[in-house]
């Protein structure tokens, strides 16, 4: 009973706080600019207001187009609750859980696409290629991230991996884990969530078709994602483990917060890449948490 | 302090593929530069006792690679009117990821050869190894004569790492040597480019290919 | 029933369907499954209460006394046989009837049964001789069976190629057990770890159960049979004969001695596998061909398991090498498993549109739901994406993977290769099969005969069925199969400590229960909470172009592009592009074609300077009697002369 209620609990606080990161981003970005921009609330109220709204369906569409974003949703979702909050741990735990929350990833990548082929649009043709190909790329960093991890802390699950800090490796992971934030994402460089050109974007073109009740599980499943990448990003480099409840709970919201506004002004002073480029960046960013293997392998060493 | 020491040649690493992964010249440019100044304060770390030839020579060694060959190069970049884009004969991923295996393969052969206790710890060895290889790679795999000379001066930080080792027994005459060539062949690079740029028009060390006599 | 009469029913149902194969489908079809089922129960029942089944009659084939032996690896390997073996029986009957092909649908019949049979007399022959002999039957009935349609020159030709690889492999497998035979002194196999001597014979068997099993280098046969094979056939040679050649290396590893480097050559040639089949496929737009390319990469994944599983087994029985085995056994069930629901989909495909070009494809959900969600599934399930079983047994390989990387032990640096390797695959192969699901059956039809397509019938959709079910079973409840999986390990080498299952199994299986709940319930959710809100139907958004067609949807060569342009260097794509010069060209086209490059840039040079060679030598052979003498009189002073330079030593 407990339990049942502790994951509900967790459930509601992620659900909740997801749609407040992009807000921040966009202040963010609104305030180098000089602009008032709109309120840090803003996606709550485009989702309330999708969510009543009605669906235009294009005719070639199938029931995939409905069921895709759910299972999404879902995954990712169950990702979160696999992911440790700080001091309160996870509310499910279990050896290997790190590749199973890497592959919920997947999953909600691969219904996304399928949703997104659904209608036989060219343009989400595009996107959906791009998408898949950018994430083979993110997915080694990804895992190698994890082994950085696992072998500074002997462990496979995640409670234990993010314990304790990257160590001496610590700038090395974090650089390669945010650009792996920002790719999985698509913010920029990757991609750019403010063109509306659809022949140069990558998220934004997959769900040009979805609209109403799908478009906001879909929003709201990105900004779950991001908040899911910022969070393990902090807890990848801080060590949460060895502070106290307050202190760890203020450095994680510290933390969060700090990659949302980091993650506001590379938007403001970088422009997007290329897309012959995005390989070489994400090759970077492999290469950045392959490095950060070594050492902490090198510094675990006996 | 060998903490400290580890870092600066991480650094001067990681600025080697800095410049394998950069497609502008002026980028590849400045990572040279950097990782020549990087690798310039490494003397101050090395001798344990305060010494000011040791301090001069530090100063020497930033000033020359950070600044003067740079602005040379620069200079030249500028004269010659020459494309910024780097022309890569392999591509730019393939290159990081060369010099990617470049580092790891150094620092498993650094940990092999028998060392001396006070090398073994630092990543000089493995650093000095993986500059060179990053430098031959710049050399072989762009087409540029001034990404060439990156190159060369990618490789002369890695023999300057090398020569580090020996600070304790010779007092940074090898540096200073190999300092003086480069410099008279980053001129002599520099005169000829100019000189190429005016006959042909182009600096694409490929079309040499065909010069005769 | 003991095993040993359930698998006298299973043989005796096999060999009364061989006979009535001509006359009476009906007979064939009952007999054959109840031959399944009675293998199924014999096995199920060996996993369950693991004791050993041996049978010596006392009588003689061959001159070598008959000796069956059914144990776990045996049983593990039969259970899939019995599966597949069953499923594409009854699908058959179906796909390939009698009416569309009097010639070659009954003769066929005769030659599955005798696949089945001699693959199920492999994995029981604890006898060289009648090993190799079963082997060699089951090879060429194999042959036949791909070459069911030989008025297609294709299908001759993959058959040709086929049977002339499958020889060379038979080449390496006699040499293997003809040295084993010289050096143990019988025919008789078992375990023979204690001779250290046999150690250099682990090479032999390599090359010849790795051409059957189609690692990298040695696939060249692959694609083109499973591509020009019947359906049912591909699926029983993706998911069973390749499986063989995985049956041959665990068997033979478990029974002897490796040598030292062997565990590390057999990862590396997974991960090389692994990675470079999943690049193939994404080159490929003919439907079957990238699903055999995909058994490439299913391959390379259980190679890399079983590659540290002797890895461990040489360190001293490091406790990851079980997961890392545990990983491999399992994802030869659930390669069998979805690939043989995918290949059946596709020739479900195949079956109502006639083309596996899939940029002829599109849109086949509408007209083909059964078939379009059951592929769907599949494509889940090979992806390894939770919560199917595909992603139990990767995640058994990675968990041994990461354990092998934290134990800092010799294996670590290439268990970060591997692990990096395998995660690259995962996602390569996701969006091979995005790109397979979305073009084949989502979108509109590209052309004409995807327009008026039917769904297939109900014999054709059950064994699809029972597969999709056998997925979702593993996916979802993988601790139920545990004891299986832990028999056949403990087989394969005898562990000092019981493999205990890992707990978080359970936990896994629960997640992945919650997982397929919650999907459904959510997906109902919106699907109701869409229909309140009300639906408006229009045309898919075009960017503002005013006359669409169906033509300008993406195709599968432009969605691959982006990868397959990172992979150039060994795919070597074939491009034809007219490329538009001027503002409005009237006419540009683009073209790109993936060939079987190892087959014609390696193999076919290399075939062409032996035949140019050997011509060569030809000349010396002509009939005159008179050059004869000569040759006589020069082969007479070579060897004089090696008789004096030899003798002075």
């Amino acid at each position: 009973m407990i339990a049942a209620a502790d994951i509900l609990l967790r459930l509601a606080a992620w659900l909740l706080v997801a749609p407040l990161l992009p807000g921040i981003i966009n202040k963010v970005k609104a305030w180098v600019a000089g602009r008032r921009g709109p309120p840090v609330l803003q996606l709550y109220f485009d989702l309330a207001k999708l969510w009543r709204k009605g669906t235009v369906l294009s005719t070639a569409a199938s029931p995939a187009h409905v069921i895709g974003p759910a299972a999404a949703w879902v995954a990712l979702i169950g990702a979160a609750l696999l992911l440790p909050v700080g001091p309160a741990g996870a509310s499910l735990s279990f050896r290997g859980d790190a590749l199973l929350f890497v592959y919920l990833l997947a999953f909600a990548r691969f219904c996304i696409a399928l949703a997104a082929l659904d209608t036989g649009s060219a343009f989400e043709g595009m996107g959906v290629a791009r998408e898949v190909s950018y994430a083979v790329l993110s997915e080694a960093a990804l895992i190698t991230a994890l082994l950085t991890l696992c072998v500074q802390s002997d462990s496979v699950s995640l409670a234990t991996m993010l314990a304790p800090s990257a160590g001496t490796g610590a700038a090395l992971l974090a650089a390669g884990l945010f650009g792996v934030l920002l790719a999985e994402n698509c913010r920029v460089p990757f991609d750019d969530p403010n063109t509306h050109l659809e022949l140069t974007m990558i998220h934004e073109v997959m769900v040009l078709d979805h609209s109403g009740p799908t478009l906001a599980a879909i929003l709201h499943g990105a900004a779950l994602k991001l908040l899911l990448f910022a969070v393990l990003l902090a807890e990848a480099v801080l060590p949460l483990g060895k502070l106290t409840l307050p202190q760890a709970a203020g450095a994680l919201i510290a933390a969060v917060f700090a990659v949302a506004v980091a993650v506001g002004l590379v938007e403001s002073l970088l422009a997007r890449l290329a897309f012959r480029r995005v390989p070489l960046l994400l090759t970077t960013a492999f290469l950045l948490c392959l490095f950060a293997l070594l050492v902490a392998w090198k510094g675990g060493k006996p | 302090m060998s903490g400290a020491m580890n870092l600066l040649i991480g650094l001067a690493m990681g600025f080697s593929l800095v410049a394998l992964a950069s497609s502008r010249l002026p980028s590849v440019i400045r990572a040279a530069a950097l990782q020549g100044m990087v690798l310039g304060m490494l003397p101050l770390l090395l001798e344990e006792k305060f010494h000011w030839l040791v301090v001069a020579v530090a100063i020497g060694t930033i000033t020359v690679k950070g600044f003067i060959i740079p602005n040379l190069l620069r200079r030249a970049l500028r004269a010659a009117n020459i494309d910024r884009e780097v022309e890569p004969l392999l591509g730019f991923v393939p290159s990081l990821l060369l010099g990617a295996a470049a580092i790891i393969g150094a620092a498993a052969l650094g940990s092999e050869l028998p060392l001396r206790p006070e090398h073994a710890k630092t990543l000089l060895v493995p650093g000095a190894f993986a500059t060179v290889v990053c430098g031959f790679i710049l050399l072989m795999a762009r087409a540029k004569a001034i990404s060439q000379v990156c190159g060369y001066l990618i490789l002369e930080n890695g023999i300057y790492l090398f020569g580090l080792l020996l600070i304790n027994s010779t007092p940074l005459l090898v540096e200073a040597g190999i300092l003086l060539d480069l410099t008279v062949a980053v001129f002599v690079i520099g005169i000829i480019v100019d000189r190429i740029q005016r006959e042909f028009d182009t600096l694409d060390t490929r079309k040499l290919t065909s010069l005769r006599e | 029933m003991t095993p040993g009469w359930l698998l006298l029913i299973a043989g005796g149902g096999l060999v009364a369907g061989i006979f009535s194969a001509r006359k009476s489908p009906r007979v064939w079809l009952a007999t054959t499954l109840a031959g399944a089922i009675a293998a199924l129960a014999a096995a199920a029942g060996m996993l369950a209460s693991g004791a050993i089944w041996d049978w010596q009659p006392g009588f003689v084939i061959g001159g070598e006394a008959v000796h069956l032996q059914l144990d776990g690896i045996s049983a593990f390997f039969l259970i899939l046989l019995a599966v597949l073996g069953g499923a594409g029986t009854l699908y058959s009957s179906e796909y390939w009837p009698d009416t569309a092909h009097p010639a070659s649908a009954p003769s066929g019949r005769a030659w599955w049964n005798g696949l089945l049979l001699n693959m199920g007399g492999v994995l029981l022959c604890a006898n060289g001789l009648h090993f190799l002999i079963a082997w060699e039957i089951f090879t060429v009935c194999a042959y036949f069976l791909i070459t069911r349609e030989r008025q297609r020159p294709e299908a001759r030709a993959a058959g040709w190629l086929y049977l002339a690889s499958s020889h060379v492999a038979m080449v390496f497998l006699f040499a293997f057990f003809a040295l084993l035979a010289a050096r143990t002194g019988s025919w008789e196999l078992g375990p023979m770890r204690d001779h250290p001597e046999l150690a250099p014979l682990f090479w032999l068997a390599l090359a010849g159960f790795g051409l059957k099993a189609g690692i990298f280098p040695l696939h060249i046969w692959l694609p083109s049979a499973h591509a020009n094979a019947p359906s049912h056939v591909s699926a029983i040679l993706s998911g069973m004969a390749i499986k063989m050649g995985i049956y041959g290396l665990v068997r033979f590893t478990g029974w002897m001695p490796a040598p030292h480097s062997a565990g590390w050559v057999v990862a590396a040639l997974g991960a090389i596998s692994a990675v470079l089949g999943v690049a193939f496929a994404l080159g490929q737009h003919d439907l079957k061909r990238l699903l055999a390319y995909h058994s490439v990469e299913n391959i390379g994944i259980i190679l890399i398991g079983l590659g540290f599983a002797m890895i461990a087994a040489a360190h001293g029985n490091a406790t990851w090498g079980h997961l890392a085995l545990a990983g491999a056994l399992l994802h030869v069930w659930n390669h069998g498993l979805f690939k043989a629901l995918l290949f059946l989909g596709a020739g479900s495909v195949l079956h109502a549109t006639g083309t596996r070009e899939m940029s002829r494809l599109g849109g086949l959900w509408r007209a083909m739901p059964w078939t379009a969600s059951l592929f769907a599934l599949g494509a889940t399930a090979i992806a390894g994406l939770p919560p199917l079983n595909g992603f139990v047994s990767e995640w058994l390989v990675y968990l041994g993977l990461f354990d092998a990387v934290s134990a800092h032990g010799p294996a670590s640096f290439a268990a970060i290769l591997a692990a990096v390797a395998l995660g690259m695959t995962g996602a390569l192969a996701l969006a091979c099969f995005v790109k397979v699901c979305g073009v084949v059956f989502l979108g509109r039809p590209r052309a004409e005969i995807a327009e008026h397509v039917h769904e297939c019938g109900w014999r054709m959709r059950w064994p699809m069925l029972a597969l999709g079910t056998a997925c979702v079973t593993i996916g979802l409840a993988p601790i139920l199969f545990w004891p299986a999986l832990a028999t056949a390990a403990a087989t394969w080498q005898p562990a000092p400590a019981p493999i205990l299952p890992p707990v978080s199994l359970v936990t896994l299986g629960a997640f992945h229960l919650a997982l397929a709940a919650l999907v459904i319930l959510a997906a109902v959710f919106l699907w109701r909470r869409v229909q309140h809100n009300g639906v408006t139907r229009a045309g898919t958004w075009d960017c503002g172009y005013a006359a669409p067609t169906p033509r300008m949807q993406y195709t599968a060569g432009s969605f691959a592009g982006i990868i397959t342009g990172w992979f150039d260097w060994i795919l070597r794509p074939q491009r034809h592009a007219h490329l538009p010069k001027e503002a409005m060209r009237a006419r540009a086209d683009f073209a790109e074609h993936t060939p079987e490059t190892v087959l014609e840039r390696f193999v076919e040079p290399a075939g062409l300077l032996a035949i140019q060679v050997s011509t060569a030598v030809r000349r010396l052979q002509h009939g005159r009697v008179q050059s004869y003498i000569f040759y006589l009189l020069l082969g007479l002073a070579a060897l004089a002369i090696l008789a004096v330079t030899g003798g002075s030593k």
